[in-house]
C-alpha cells in the first residue's frame, strides 16, 4: 500500500516533469516560428521598398526621355500604364502575402513594368541626344542599381521564406504549427528575362555596344 | 581554435560547391588589397593595402579590393559581386559600412559593391561615375594601378565622414582580444601551415595564388606566400559581418 503510494507519487512527479519539458519545448518552437515569420515580414518590407524605389524613379525618367526630340510615344505610354497597374496591386508592406495568387499578381505587374523599362532603355539607344544627357545617364545608373537591389532583396526574401517554410512543414513542428496559425508562405518564382533587364543595355560607356540585349544569359 | 575549424569547414564547403555548381565564391581574403591576377606591382599592392587599412582605422569603413584572373560564375557580374561582398562580410555588422571593388581581368568586368550603410554617401550615380569615368579609362589602356589608385581615392572621398573610426581595424581588435592560449595555438598551426605551404611551393615553384596550372586554387591562409617575400608585415583584414543589398555599379570595360 505504502509502496503503491510512493509509486503513484513518483509517477505524478515524472508526468509533471515531462509536461514541463514538453511545455518548454513547445514554447521554444513557438518563439522560433514567430521569429522566422517576423524575418519573412521584415524581408518583405525590404522587397516592397526596392520596388517602390524603382516606381519612384519612373516619373523622372519619363520626363527626361520626353525631352528628347520625337521620342517614341508608345514606349512612354506603356511605361506609364505599367506603373499604374503596379500601383493597383497594393499589398500590405508590413506583412508578407499568405496567398500565392496575390504574390503572383504582384509579380506579374512588376514583371510588366520591368519589360516596359527594358524596352525603353533599348529604344533610348537610338537617340544620341539621350546618350549624351547627364541626367539620363544618372537615371540609368540609378535604375541599374535598383534592379540589382530588387534581385538581391527578392533572393533574401525567398531565403527567409524557405527557412520559415522548412520549419513549419517539418516534423514535429508541423504537428502544432497549424494549430497556432502558422502556414507556409509563397515565394517569388524565377522569371528569367522578365524580372531583370539584360545588363548589357547599361554598358554604353564601353566602345562597342554590339551585343544584342536578348543574348545575355 | 574555433576559427580554424571554421575555416577548414568553409574550405570543405567551397570544394563541395565547386564540384556541384559552376560558381565559386573566393574565400575571405587576408588583406584589404588582394591582387590574385598579378596586374599590380608588389610595392603598389603593399601601398594600397596600408592605405585601405589606415582608412578603416580612421573611419571604420572597410574598403576591400579583389583583383581576380577571371570570374568563377555564370551569373551577371553585379549579382556575383554582391554575393562575394556579402560572403566576405566587409563592413561592420551594425553600420554595414563596407565597399568591395572586384575586378575580373579576363572577363574585362568589374563591380563596385556598396554596403547598405554607405548607399547614402556613395549612391549608384557616384559609383557609376567613379567606375566609368575614372577607373575603366585607365583599365582600357592596361593601367590597372592608375585606375585602382584613382578609384580608391574617389571612394574614400565619397564615404569619408559618414562614420567615425576608433583607431583600430577589426583585425587589430580581434588579435588584442585573442591574447593567451588560443593565439599560441593559432601560432603553432600557422607555423605548420607555413611549412606545408612552403614545401608545396618549392615543388610547384610558384607564389601563393596560382591559377595558371589547372583549376583555380585559393589558399584560405593567404598570408603565407606573400609576407615571407615582402619583408615587413602587412595590415591584415577581417570582415565585420557587413551586408550588401546590390547598391553600387557594375559593368565591363
Amino acid at each position: 500500500m505504502n509502496k503503491f503510494a510512493i509509486g503513484c507519487g513518483g509517477l505524478v512527479v515524472i508526468i509533471i516533469f515531462v509536461a514541463i519539458i514538453a511545455g518548454l519545448a513547445l514554447m521554444g518552437t513557438y518563439n522560433r516560428l514567430v521569429k522566422l515569420q517576423q524575418g519573412v515580414d521584415a524581408q518583405w518590407a525590404q522587397v516592397q521598398n526596392v520596388y517602390q524605389r524603382r516606381a519612384d524613379l519612373i516619373p523622372n525618367l519619363v520626363n527626361t526621355v520626353q525631352g528628347a526630340a520625337n521620342f517614341e510615344k508608345s514606349t512612354l505610354t506603356e511605361i506609364t500604364n505599367a506603373r499604374a497597374s503596379v500601383g493597383r496591386v497594393q499589398l500590405d508592406p508590413n506583412k508578407a502575402p499568405t496567398d500565392a495568387a496575390q504574390l503572383e499578381q504582384f509579380q506579374a505587374a512588376q514583371g510588366q513594368l520591368s519589360n516596359a523599362l527594358s524596352r525603353l532603355l533599348v529604344v533610348s539607344e537610338r537617340y544620341p541626344e539621350l546618350r549624351a544627357n547627364q541626367n539620363f545617364l544618372g537615371l540609368q545608373a540609378q535604375l541599374e542599381g535598383t534592379e540589382n537591389r530588387i534581385s538581391v532583396e527578392r533572393n533574401k526574401f525567398n531565403e527567409a521564406v524557405q527557412s520559415y517554410n522548412t520549419a513549419v512543414m517539418t516534423f514535429p513542428t508541423k504537428l502544432f504549427a497549424g494549430m497556432f496559425g502558422f502556414s507556409p508562405r509563397p515565394f517569388f518564382n524565377a522569371q528569367p528575362g522578365a524580372e531583370r533587364p539584360p545588363p548589357v543595355q547599361f554598358n554604353f560607356g564601353s566602345p562597342a555596344p554590339a551585343t544584342s540585349p536578348a543574348g545575355t544569359p | 581554435m574555433k576559427r580554424i575549424v571554421l575555416s577548414l569547414a568553409t574550405l570543405i564547403a567551397f570544394v563541395a560547391i565547386d564540384s556541384r555548381a559552376a560558381e565559386v565564391i573566393p574565400p575571405k581574403p587576408d588583406r584589404y588589397f588582394n591582387d590574385y591576377a598579378d596586374v599590380v606591382s608588389k610595392s603598389a599592392a603593399q601601398r594600397f593595402n596600408e592605405q585601405l587599412a589606415r582608412f578603416e582605422r580612421e573611419t571604420s569603413n572597410q574598403v576591400v579590393v579583389g583583383v581576380f584572373p577571371k570570374m568563377q560564375s555564370e551569373s551577371d557580374v553585379a549579382d556575383y559581386g554582391q554575393r562575394v561582398a556579402q560572403a566576405w562580410g566587409i563592413g561592420s555588422k551594425t553600420q554595414r559600412n563596407g565597399v568591395a571593388v572586384l575586378i575580373f581581368i579576363a572577363d574585362r568586368k568589374m563591380s563596385v559593391q556598396v554596403g547598405y550603410g554607405l548607399e547614402g554617401a556613395l549612391p549608384d550615380v557616384i559609383a557609376y561615375d567613379i567606375r566609368t569615368n575614372h577607373i575603366t579609362p585607365h583599365f582600357r589602356s592596361g593601367d590597372y594601378e592608375g585606375g585602382l589608385s584613382e578609384g580608391i581615392d574617389l571612394i574614400f572621398k565619397a564615404i569619408r565622414g559618414e562614420y567615425k573610426g576608433d583607431g583600430a581595424t577589426v583585425r587589430e581588435k580581434e588579435t588584442s582580444r585573442n591574447r593567451g592560449i588560443p593565439s599560441f595555438f593559432l601560432f603553432i598551426i600557422f607555423v605548420v601551415v607555413l611549412i606545408v605551404i612552403s614545401k608545396t611551393m618549392r615543388r610547384r615553384g610558384g607564389y601563393g595564388y596560382s591559377s595558371r596550372g589547372g583549376g583555380p586554387i585559393f589558399f584560405p591562409v593567404g598570408g603565407g606566400g606573400w609576407s615571407s617575400g615582402g619583408g615587413g608585415g602587412f595590415s591584415g583584414f577581417s570582415g565585420g559581418g557587413g551586408s550588401f543589398g546590390g547598391g553600387g555599379s557594375s559593368g565591363s570595360w
